[in-house]
């Protein structure tokens, strides 16, 4: 890697300060992406890098008034190994555990993960699915968008050079609400996806039809995206396994994949279909087998 | 230049170094703890795994700063002066090596994973080495290798004694 | 987590007895570094002689005839699982200089110009060479087609056309891009049946593009066909495979005050390379030492020398030792693969499934050098048949220069893609004929005294035991 300034943040609001004064720096926090970077495209050369990684703050999952608070410095791993998470989200600890391999999910930080803002982002779908929003973190203080709206391109995010992603943010309001996540790679481990995919609805349990639903794809268009004509076909609809797999290939009509060298655009709308309806079917199955979720009060 | 205190194989050792040297350059050259590999430098083939702070990582993807006041465990700290570990005893009896550039890295995450999880499924094993690559051995071998430690290091009465004396 | 290491860790901190422990001053733990801020030192524990002596680390050795059927020890398992093992990018010499080779990245182009100036006056940088300080440029197994470093053209985007020599890599790698190449663009084939054309741009003119040929005739296609009952024809065809070996190829020249030059290097055949470096270098044989070390995967990539005589000059010039690393890039930029192979093949069989005839056409990608083509051209060819006893064949295979990575030695030379083609034939034609894809083959495979393509008798022919042991071991009839 080619010489670069280092400068070590003791907690977000150091970081921050350190990013005003040395922008544009790169963030170094889980560092399997930034460094992996840096070496295969020395052009990528950072003047200065920004330690995060021993930051006091951004560390904590947790259950407060806003919601599920998940710190940017939470790793992959601690994301699996969190039994608040394993309660609420099943889908977020499926996806993170697709994500590399045990070495990088022990380093990388699901924070860093969105950041790359790469289409097939495995964090992304899920998190969209649920409403997600982002705390981002700047020397006027902080902002807050949805995460939707945080990815605006390949590899290109709403950060401004001097701001900082802090907290992930799942809404109070979507805490009970069933998503599941399914992710189809040339490999069960360190793949990146061909196709992703997240679903995440309620089903009102009197009529048996969907309520809210999302449908999040990735990987098949610049960025993570819904599948909007599928959803508006299944709101207020039966929860069947026609109507799942009818969505599922309306999915394809939202979706723009190319052709590349994993997969051919014609492979990859296969799999949106057939990955809509499974995640569908997924959430529709955690809806059911809880009372208390799914149920609209 | 970045000053790092770190504690490697239970020894304090410092380094001054450039800071964008990573922990695996760092090992490598300047303590001589050739064990860890640069196989691709960026985190695909895991011939660099080492343990910091009980969790294995790819030395290639951690700056040296990042170590400052943390510990490391390489291949080289697993064996003593007269007893090799129970995994490299195993990886031995199975012959689970053969060109041996993998092994280090290899050898690591196996203890990673049975530091955690003494009774570990075979999938749970695959899953623990998805990060390795090796283009040698297809891998059974040191599955078998893994159920085997995993067995050793659970313990009969005999071997049990000899780890608390040990 | 971090707790259990810390107990593996403290027994670390007692590598030795009571009786040999240095004396270590009250400043210190560790190797002689002051720890800052302690109080009372923590001395290390004695160490407990254990029960578990490590075994002598020499295999014992084996009496017992016939070897077959024993278990044997790995004799560099025990150092391979300690991490002790020295693999050429492990070894160090004092001063040292670090290379790094600047690629093309253009396929196929002429050289105008290569500027070296810039990189030259960076700080740390001791030397770079190119193609025209290299005193005989060409170099490989059969055909000497391959440059060190490129002369005045390139011929596929991962040809060396300079090699820096700096005190770290990381210069030596910032070097690369202040050389300025000029290029004059060339046109360039990279479909072998493309470049088979008169047409075509001819790679290493004025050389035909079809570098080697061969021919295997047996008896009379045209009339096999014509008893065949039914014919089948198809074509198969195999991808360009990387070794990816986990260790780079490495290497490390030095030369000693005596005008010896000493090269370490994860080359595998190591007699063959230092008749490669005696050209190149123009030396004696006596002058050149090949070290080779255990080598962390070769499968066929690691075969003929690459960077070795750019790094006897560098060595030369600098009065230095030279080691030179490939990046997992280069692995694939600029080291042989695995031959495409495009496999036509026309087959006529009897209504039981014998095959009568077979006529098959071979068109190797040869990427831009020979390497080891002619070996492979040659296995190809003579194994494309099949293990079965066909009385009249025809097979003929071309290979064919490309502007692509150079094609080499992988596992089999040729053998397991002609393999993928007769058997996935076989299997139609099994299907076909509505005849049992196991009992198709026994029909056809060859037995004692059965004759080769090539008219070799075979003896020791252990084809059908093999597939009745193997059938029965898998449930073949179960599965069926």
């Amino acid at each position: 890697m080619r010489a670069f300034e280092y400068f070590t943040a003791t907690d977000s609001r150091h970081a921050v300060a350190l990013l005003a004064e040395h922008a544009p720096a790169r963030v170094l926090a889980g560092g399997t992406d930034l460094l992996a970077d840096l070496k295969s495209s020395p052009s990528h050369a950072p003047k200065t890098v920004v330690d995060i990684s021993r930051a006091s703050d951004m560390r904590k999952i947790e259950l407060n008034e806003r919601g599920l608070c998940i710190g940017a410095l939470v790793t992959h791993t601690e994301i699996m190994d969190s039994k608040l998470i394993a309660g609420l989200f099943p889908a977020l600890i499926d996806a993170a555990h697709t994500i590399g391999a045990v070495q990088t999910r022990n380093l990388g930080t699901l924070a860093g993960n969105l950041v790359t803002a790469v289409p097939s982002v495995d964090s992304g779908p899920t998190l969209v699915a649920l409403d997600a929003q982002v705390v981002i973190a700047g020397v006027n203080g902080n902002r807050q968008i949805a995460l939707a709206e945080f990815f605006v391109g390949p590899r290109k995010t709403a950060l401004q050079p001097d701001e900082l992603l802090v907290e992930i943010v799942i809404p109070k309001e979507n805490l009970d609400k069933p998503a599941h996540f399914l992710k189809f790679g040339l490999r069960k481990g360190q793949a990146l996806a061909l196709v992703n995919a997240a679903s995440s609805l309620r089903i009102d349990a009197k009529k048996n039809t969907c309520r809210d639903v999302r449908i999040v794809l990735g990987a098949v268009a610049p960025t993570v995206v819904r599948a909007h004509s599928a959803e508006k076909f299944l709101e207020g609809r039966a929860a069947t396994p026609e109507n799942f797999a009818e969505a599922g290939r309306r999915a394809v009509d939202d979706v723009r994949p190319i052709s590349d060298m994993r997969a051919s655009a014609e492979y990859r709308k296969d799999l949106v279909a057939v990955l809509a309806k499974r995640t569908l079917e997924g959430a529709c199955a955690l809806a059911r087998a809880s009372k208390q979720k799914g149920v609209r009060k | 230049m970045t000053d790092v205190t770190l504690k490697i194989n239970g020894e304090t050792r410092s380094a001054s170094v450039p800071p964008e040297t990573t922990l695996l350059k760092m090992l490598r050259e300047n303590f001589n703890l050739t064990g860890a590999k640069l196989g691709c430098d960026v985190g695909d083939c895991g011939a660099c795994t080492v343990i910091v702070d009980g969790m294995s990582v790819n030395s290639c993807l951690m700056l040296a700063g990042q170590l400052d006041g943390r510990e490391v465990l390489t291949i080289e700290g697993l064996a003593t002066h007269d007893r090799l570990h129970p995994i490299q005893k195993c990886y031995e009896d199975c012959g689970s090596l053969q060109c041996g550039f993998c092994g280090p890295g290899m050898i690591m995450s196996s203890k990673a994973l049975l530091d955690t999880n003494p009774n570990p499924s075979v999938a749970q094993i695959r899953d623990a080495l998805a990060g390795n690559l090796c283009r040698c051995t297809g891998y059974t071998k040191m599955i078998e290798a893994v159920q085997e430690s995993a067995k050793v290091l659970r313990g009969t009465p005999a071997r049990r004694a000899a780890k608390a004396n040990g | 987590m971090a707790q259990k290491s810390n107990k593996q860790s403290k027994r670390m901190d007692t590598p030795m007895s009571e009786k040999s422990r240095p004396v270590r001053s009250k400043k210190s733990v560790g190797i002689g570094l002051p720890l800052e801020g302690s109080g009372t030192l923590r001395l290390p524990a004695v160490a407990k002689q254990v029960p578990f002596p490590i075994e002598a680390l020499a295999p014992k050795v084996r009496q017992q005839t016939p070897a077959v059927g024993q278990r044997a020890t790995r004799p560099d398992g025990r150092l391979h699982g300690l991490g002790q093992t020295k693999y050429i990018d492990d070894i160090s010499f004092p001063g040292m200089l670090y290379c790094k080779i600047k690629r093309a990245g253009i396929s196929s182009a002429l050289i105008k110009k290569i500027d070296t100036s810039e990189a030259l006056a960076m700080p740390g940088v001791m030397a770079i060479i190119t193609g025209k300080d290299i005193p005989v440029n060409s170099y490989g197994p059969s055909i000497k087609d391959q440059p060190v470093l490129a002369d005045d053209r390139v011929f596929h985007a991962g040809d060396g056309v300079a090699a820096v020599a700096a005190i770290t890599e990381q210069i030596a790698q910032e070097a690369l891009e202040k050389i300025k190449v000029e290029y004059e663009p060339m046109p360039a084939v990279y479909d072998p049946f493309e470049a088979m054309k008169d047409s075509a741009h001819k790679v290493h003119a004025p050389a035909s593009n079809i570098y080697a040929t061969k021919l295997i005739k047996k008896g009379d296609v045209e009339k096999g066909f014509r008893e065949s009952y039914r014919i089948f024809e198809d074509t198969f065809s195999t991808q360009m495979v990387e070794h990816v070996p986990l260790e780079p190829h490495c290497s490390i020249a030095a030369w000693d005050a005596n005008g010896r030059l000493t090269i370490h290097s994860t080359l595998g055949r190591i007699t063959l390379g230092r008749t490669d470096m005696a050209r190149t270098l123009q030396l004696p044989l006596s002058r050149i030492r090949m070290v080779a070390t255990i080598v962390g995967g070769n499968f066929g990539g690691k075969n003929e020398i690459t960077q070795e005589p750019a790094l006897a000059v560098l060595s030369k010039i600098t009065g230095r030792p030279v080691k030179g690393t490939f990046t997992r890039v280069e692995e694939f930029i600029a080291t042989t693969t695995r031959h495409p192979i495009n496999m036509h093949y026309k087959t006529g069989v009897s209504k039981d499934g014998r095959i009568l005839a077979r006529k098959v056409r071979l068109v190797l990608d040869g990427g831009a050098y020979c390497s080891w083509s002619e070996t492979t051209l040659g296995k190809a060819c003579i194994l494309s048949p099949g293990p079965y006893n066909i009385e009249h064949v025809h097979a003929e295979a071309f290979v064919v220069y490309t502007n692509k990575t150079m094609t080499g030695a992988m596992r089999g030379f040729g053998a397991p893609q002609v393999c993928f083609a007769y058997e996935s034939h076989m299997d139609d034609i099994a299907e076909a004929l509505n005849i049992d894809p196991l009992e198709i083959r026994l029909r056809n495979a060859f037995h004692e005294g059965s004759s080769s393509p090539t008219g070799q008798v075979l003896h020791s022919v252990v084809v059908k035991d093999s597939l009745l042991q193997a059938a029965e071991r898998f449930g073949w009839k179960e599965i069926r």
